[in-house]
C-alpha cells in the first residue's frame, strides 16, 4: 500500500477512535434560550450570573448565535444554572432566572439579559430585584415574585448543578456543543467569529 | 551505551507527549480553538485552520519519533514546534493575559511553572537533534557512540 493511502486511512481511523458519542439529552424545551431541541447543533451552557466571563460569553457570543442561527432552527441553545459557591449573589440571581423561565422564554431571556448587562451594578449593591424590576412589566414582575416562593425553584437549580457536576463542570462558563452524534466539552468562552465558523462547518 | 539509552528514552518520551497532546486536541477541536484565541495573538480567521492542522502535526511527529524514521530531521522539526509554542506561551504570560496553556489539559493556566515544564520538554528534542548516533541522519559516516 502506498504512503498516499496510508496517511488518510490512519487519520480516519484515529478520528473515528477519538470521536466522543453524544450523551442522552436531559433537557426540556423550556430550557432553550433559542431554537428547537431537534436543531442540528445543540449548545448547552452551564453559567453563573455573577461570573464576568459568563457575562461576556452571553452578551457577545450567545446572543449573536441566537439571532443568527436559532431563528433559522439551526442551533438550539440551552442554559443551565450553575451558581458557583464563591459568588455570594449567584444563587439569588439564578433563582430569579429560574422563576422567569417558568413565565416563558420571552421573560426568561429578558431577565437573563438584564442580569448579565447590569452584572456590575447588582454585584456591587446586591439589588438583583431592582435590576429585574426595570426589565419586566409590573404584571410579569408580580407573577415572578409569586413563582419565587415555589420551593421547587431551588430543587430545579440543585438538579442543574448536579447535572453539571455529573458532566464534570468545574468552572463557568462551560458549554457542550453536540452535533452529528458527537459532543464536545468546552471550558471558557469562545469568540463569536470562531464559534460561527465552527457552527457553519457543522450545518453546511 | 548510556547515550544510546538516553536517545531511546528521549524518543519515547517525546513521542508519548506528542501523541497524547495531539490526541486531546483532535478530540476537542473547538476547545483547542478557544485556547488559541485566548492567546490573543492570532487573527480569528486563522484560529480554526490552526486548530485543525496543528494536532495532526503533533501526531505525525509522535509516530515518526516512535518508528525512528529520519530521526534528526524529525527532532529538528519537534524543536521548532516546541520552541514556537514556548515563545507563544512566554509572550502571552508576559503580556499579562490570563489564558489556558492547552498543553496537557485545557484547564491549565499559563504560569512560570507551565513555561518551565515546556522548556524541560524541549531538552530531549534538542538532545535528539544534536546527538549523532550512527544511522540517525543523512551524510557521510558519523562517529558511533560507544
Amino acid at each position: 500500500m502506498r504512503m498516499s493511502y496510508l496517511v488518510p486511512t490512519f487519520c480516519a481511523l484515529l478520528a473515528a477512535f477519538v470521536a466522543v458519542p453524544a450523551q442522552a439529552p436531559a433537557v426540556t424545551p423550556e430550557q432553550c434560550v433559542g431554537g428547537k431541541l431537534d436543531a442540528p447543533v445543540r449548545i448547552e451552557v452551564f453559567s453563573d450570573f455573577q461570573c464576568p466571563a459568563c457575562r461576556t460569553f452571553y452578551l457577545d457570543v450567545i446572543q449573536k448565535v441566537v439571532e443568527t442561527y436559532c431563528s433559522r432552527d439551526k442551533v438550539c441553545v440551552i442554559y443551565h444554572e450553575f451558581p458557583l459557591k464563591n459568588h455570594n449573589l449567584a444563587r439569588v440571581a439564578a433563582r430569579y432566572s429560574k422563576a422567569a423561565q417558568r413565565l416563558g422564554r420571552k421573560q426568561w431571556v429578558t431577565v437573563m439579559g438584564a442580569l448579565y448587562t447590569s452584572q456590575a451594578e447588582w454585584t456591587w449593591d446586591g439589588s438583583v430585584e431592582g435590576v429585574i424590576s426595570r426589565a419586566l412589566s409590573p404584571q410579569d414582575l408580580a407573577e415572578l415574585k409569586k413563582r419565587l416562593e415555589d420551593p421547587s425553584i431551588d430543587a430545579a437549580i440543585d438538579k442543574e448543578v448536579a447535572l453539571g457536576e455529573k458532566r464534570e463542570v468545574q468552572s463557568t462558563p462551560t458549554f457542550f456543543l453536540s452535533s452529528r452524534g458527537k459532543e464536545e466539552r468546552v471550558v471558557g468562552g469562545v469568540p463569536y467569529p470562531v464559534l460561527k465558523g465552527y457552527i457553519d462547518r457543522l450545518i453546511d | 551505551m548510556i547515550l544510546r539509552i538516553l536517545h531511546w528514552l528521549s524518543r519515547c518520551i517525546l513521542a508519548g507527549i506528542f501523541l497524547y497532546t495531539g490526541y486531546i486536541k483532535i478530540r476537542s477541536p473547538l476547545q483547542f480553538a478557544a485556547v488559541l484565541s485566548g492567546y490573543q495573538l492570532f487573527p480569528d480567521s486563522l484560529i480554526l485552520p490552526m486548530a485543525d492542522y496543528f494536532p495532526w502535526i503533533e501526531i505525525v511527529l509522535g509516530v515518526l519519533l516512535l518508528i525512528g524514521w529520519k530521526i534528526r530531521y524529525v527532532a529538528v522539526a519537534a524543536c521548532a514546534l516546541l520552541a514556537s509554542f514556548l515563545t507563544v506561551l512566554t509572550i502571552t504570560y508576559f503580556r499579562g493575559i490570563e489564558a489556558n496553556c492547552g498543553c496537557f489539559s485545557f484547564e491549565d493556566r499559563i504560569s512560570l511553572l507551565t513555561i518551565g515544564r515546556d522548556t524541560l520538554i524541549l531538552l530531549p528534542a534538542l538532545f535528539l537533534a544534536l546527538s549523532r548516533l550512527r544511522g540517525s541522519g543523512p551524510g557521510p559516516a558519523r562517529p558511533e557512540i560507544a
